[in-house]
């Protein structure tokens, strides 16, 4: 499949996102003649345990997250980051999961938006929005590039089309940028050739970096 | 939901089912060759114990996983009228890492079996799965090539069928009505309830071998 990169808005020290933000950012995109298509929705999910004893806590995962992804309606992927673990199961794993009763859902956040096309290109912009709120703690930038599924290949490619990107945002004078995070996927026993694994753990991968901004932004606040 | 029944057959005989099977069911057998890993939770984890099943179907050139989650056996006055089990389950396609992800969720293997044999997939007023293999243990760690069979010269046969939860009862209904062109070979019942081996079997088994095989039913 194509492979693609997930970019994400971090701010300027001492701002936070906001819906303006991201309707400049989608305006950016309609002034490179990028043709707005239909909307796209993806999910992940913080799971916890569920512990008969609280005190033994620390020995299971704090970052085991699911995924759902608008590219593949039919399978769901768990990630746990810090043992550098990805899953793709059918769908019906969210059921098993559920029937274990051993892990439930914490915090769930919905990445949604519109796509545009843009020649080889498929953008994807999205806010970060916790389930049932419309409250904007994110902005995601999906950059899909259609003719190439090799990671290595299409690098420099890609790297070109950011800097353009960046550029045509910077004119705009936004408090702050998107960034993209280099991630070592053979770590997650991933190869270059592009698969929507790759995908999921992106967007693990962006999450912490979101909440990792949300802390720094809050002890900036307090401090 | 799925309906079940289950049976045992001396390895002396199965040549005589197989027969009798592809005369049922009018399809060819698959091999079947799935290593099968049962894992529990750990002690502190959730409220109550649970149990989950990973399958890898070695028959594959690239192996393949399924996450498998069997529930309690329906119960009460309607469960006890009919023939077969039936009872919750809940299967998942997944990617290789299925072992490591539960293991740093904290389940722990409680054992692992693996399954030798053939299975026949076909329809009989319901998508009827049959399966006839060794049951063998592992006397290490995920050593497949030292398995041993659990029941030397006796191997398992198993119906199941897939059903949906608010209408099972069709399905049960045409997997009791397959099990009676088994009786001459084999007893099924549902799992738990043993019958040991039918005393018409050796005879069955020669009337088929020696007829080469029954004509499509």
């Amino acid at each position: 499949m194509p492979l693609k990169w997930v970019l994400h808005w971090q701010p300027n020290a001492g701002t936070t996102v906001n819906s303006q933000i991201l309707s400049e950012v989608s305006q950016c995109v309609e002034s490179m003649n990028g043709a707005k298509g239909g909307r796209w929705k993806s999910n992940l999910t913080y799971y916890r345990p569920i512990l008969k004893e609280q005190a033994n806590s620390a020995e299971y995962p704090r970052d085991f997250l699911g995924i759902s992804l608008a590219e593949q309606p039919n399978k769901y992927y768990f990630i746990l980051r810090g043992q550098r673990i990805v899953l793709e199961a059918d769908s019906t794993i969210q059921t098993i999961m559920e029937k274990l009763q051993s892990y439930k859902s914490r915090v769930s956040l919905n990445f949604e938006g519109f796509q545009y096309q843009l020649g080889d290109f498929r953008l994807r912009v999205g806010k970060v929005v916790p389930s049932h709120s419309e409250n904007v703690r994110g902005i995601v930038l999906e950059v899909e590039y259609l003719p190439v599924s090799s990671l290595e290949k299409s690098r420099q490619i890609m790297e070109e089309f950011v800097d353009i990107w960046q550029e045509a945002v910077s004119e705009r004078s936004l408090p702050g940028h998107f960034m993209h995070m280099e991630i070592n996927f053979g770590e997650y026993g991933l190869s270059d050739h592009y698969t929507s694994q790759h995908t999921a753990v992106q967007y693990a991968t962006v999450m912490a970096q979101l909440i990792a901004t949300v802390q720094s932004t809050v002890q900036l606040a307090r401090n | 939901m799925e309906c079940v029944v289950q049976g045992i057959i001396e390895t002396q005989h199965v040549e005589a089912l197989e027969i009798l099977l592809q005369g049922l069911c009018g399809v060819h057998k698959e091999p079947l060759r799935t290593h099968e890993l049962c894992l529990k939770s750990g002690p502190n984890l959730g409220l109550g114990a649970s149990e989950v099943r990973l399958l890898c179907d070695l028959e594959q050139p690239e192996p393949s996983w399924t996450v498998r989650h069997v529930g309690g056996a329906m119960r009460g006055a309607g469960a006890e009228q009919i023939s077969v089990l039936v009872r919750p389950m809940v299967e998942s396609k997944v990617s290789k890492n299925a072992l490591r992800l539960f293991y740093a969720l904290g389940y722990k293997l409680d054992h692992e079996l693996l399954r030798v044999g053939f299975a026949f997939h076909f329809q009989r007023g319901a998508q009827i799965t049959v399966t006839v293999s060794t049951v063998s243990k592992m006397p290490k760690l995920h050593a497949i090539e030292e398995a041993e069979p659990v029941t030397p010269g006796i191997q398992l046969v198993e119906v199941t069928a897939p059903a949906p939860s608010d209408n099972y009862s069709e399905v049960a209904a045409a997997v009791s009505s397959f099990c009676e062109y088994l009786a001459p070979l084999l007893h099924l019942s549902k799992p738990g309830v043993s019958t040991g081996v039918v005393p018409t079997a050796a005879a069955a088994a020669a009337s088929l071998m020696s007829d080469g095989g029954t004509p499509i039913l």
